[in-house]
């Protein structure tokens, strides 16, 4: 069996790889010319076309330190992150109980499937008005707007995933005499967690989403409304620290479900 | 199926629906009329508006926003996706930066846009615009690296012309990623007009959520929640069924 020896598996060490393997080795040399490239780029279309008062990356970098040093800045930064976890947390503990209820009783499914679906499509942001009459101008309001926003992608793929436990697994559970409650936590569960991470980190832009767009809204002290302010007095480039701090958390979001794809569930890897 | 097992399938949403607006309607007897409102004078508040011709002339103010963004940022975000999927260099040196602004809340974006262009359409569509094209670009690029590198080699060693290569590789190999971007971007796109309505110059449906709070008419507010809600369900299952439509595409994988 030649094609299942190691040997066959390693690249022919032929003339037209070596083009294609200097291309994958100067990669990151690539990325980073493109990087310095588009600073430059926006440094100059900023400084030939726009007002001074427009972010610009020499602008940024001027004031990166002092902002991120910043009380202000620092307790803006805990407020929203704090509000999005503590959200995605409450999101996470419903959602999942909602889910799998939704993926495994037929008549729970049934009942609630068109109010999840429908609210799963509707931009939360929809209902911030809403929550501001329920809960007042406070940050009790821009909690539940995360909740929300947060609840319903989780819910969703919970169910499921909870639907795509497959039959095998619960017909050994039940050979075995399983409690039905063990068979949710120890079968159900695990086998939808993947759909959970996917939902999950759906939520978790969208937690960040709704987090931003209530502060806005409500006034309360936070990235977005640091973003707000700092932009109608016309320091663009302080506001855009607060942008690089939004995405610095999106990106490491999604790096630390990835982390945990690879690390804890190995058999539910994306690619 | 016989009647009766259709009747036992469908009895638990007929009932739910009627649960539901049961207690949509008797809950607001409950509360303050700040707080919410029966359904009976929400679909009363929307008849009214459609009567007046309000109801028309705000979901065509909105959709032609939503429209205008979602068609730049497919025009813009598909040609590009694929050129990036052709041009292996450029893609290798954008696809994190691509990443990137895919993760980035772009409603963070509005104050400065607010700022900068001020009050007009265009910086709505622009929202729009944000929010929906980097999933199209994301998920093409994506779509591009799945593209195995053999496919181009065979073509080229059959001397295909660049032509036939994008029309029977590039494309097709793309189009069903492309299409995966585009749900989410009619997804996003939603979100972005809603959010350009509420924070820039208020319009459309957007405005009249707006004056429903403002006013504490909270039956036009509820209205007009509604209203998004059906809007959004709607091209939700549109995005699912192009998904569909052209996932048939993907078999061509393995």
């Amino acid at each position: 069996m030649l094609s299942t020896h190691p040997a066959a598996l390693e690249p022919p060490p032929a003339a037209f790889m070596t083009g294609a393997r200097r291309l994958l080795g100067s990669a990151l040399a690539l990325k980073l010319v493109a990087g310095v490239l588009l600073l430059i780029v926006w440094e100059a279309v900023v400084r030939s076309f726009a007002p001074a008062y427009v972010a610009k990356p020499s602008g940024i970098a001027r004031v990166f330190g002092a902002v991120i040093s910043n009380d202000e800045f620092l307790a803006a930064a805990t407020a929203t992150l704090g509000a999005v976890v503590k959200g995605l947390a409450v999101a996470i503990l419903v959602g999942v109980a909602v889910g799998l209820a939704m993926g495994r009783i037929s008549v729970v499914e049934r009942g609630l499937r068109y109010y999840v679906n429908s609210l799963f499509a509707t931009p939360m942001i929809a209902i911030l008005p809403l929550v501001t009459l329920w809960f007042g101008y406070n940050a009790d309001a821009r909690l539940a707007v995360v909740v929300f926003a947060a609840f319903f992608s989780i819910a969703v793929n919970t169910s499921d995933g909870a639907r795509a436990v497959p039959l095998e697994y619960l017909e050994v559970a039940h050979s075995f005499r399983a409690r039905p409650f063990s068979t949710l936590l120890d079968i159900v569960l695990p086998s939808s967690l993947p759909y959970l991470i996917a939902g999950l980190r759906l939520a978790a832009g969208r937690a960040l989403v709704a987090a931003v767009v209530a502060e806005f809204f409500i006034s309360i002290p936070g990235l977005g409304y640091y973003i707000l302010f700092h932009s109608r007095t016309f320091k663009h480039n302080e506001a855009f620290v607060a942008v690089i701090a939004l995405v610095a958390v999106g990106v490491s979001f999604e790096a630390l479900l990835n982390w945990i794809t690879r690390r804890y569930l190995p058999w539910a890897r994306r690619d | 199926m016989s009647p009766g097992a259709r009747w036992s399938r469908h009895a638990p949403v007929v009932v739910s629906l009627l649960a539901g607006a049961a207690l949509w309607e008797l809950s607001a007897h409950f509360t303050t009329r700040a707080f919410w409102a029966p359904l009976s004078e929400t679909l009363a508040s929307l008849v009214a508006s459609a009567r007046s011709g309000v109801l028309m002339r705000q979901a065509t103010s909105s959709l032609g926003l939503y429209l205008s963004g979602l068609t730049v940022a497919i025009l813009v975000g598909a040609p590009f996706g694929v050129l990036l999927a052709r041009v292996r260099a450029l893609r290798i040196a954008l696809e994190n930066y691509i990443m990137m602004l895919y993760a980035t809340p772009m409603v963070a974006l509005i104050p400065f846009i607010l700022s900068m262009m001020g009050f007009g359409f265009a910086p709505k569509v622009l929202v729009v615009f944000l929010f929906a094209v980097f999933p199209i670009v994301y998920n093409t690029v994506e779509g591009a690296r799945s593209i195995r590198p053999e496919l181009i080699e065979v073509a080229r060693a059959f001397r295909s012309s660049e032509w036939r290569l994008w029309c029977d590789v590039m494309i097709p190999y793309t189009l069903p990623f492309a299409m995966t971007g585009i749900r989410q971007a009619i997804a996003r796109g939603l979100v972005g007009m809603v959010a350009a309505e509420f924070f820039l110059s208020p319009s459309g449906l957007g405005q009249m959520i707006m004056m429903g709070s403002q006013n504490f008419d909270t039956p036009g507010l509820l209205a007009a929640i509604l209203l998004i809600v059906v809007l959004g369900v709607c091209l939700m299952d549109l995005g699912r069924y192009l998904e569909r439509r052209f996932a048939a595409w993907r078999a061509y994988e393995c």
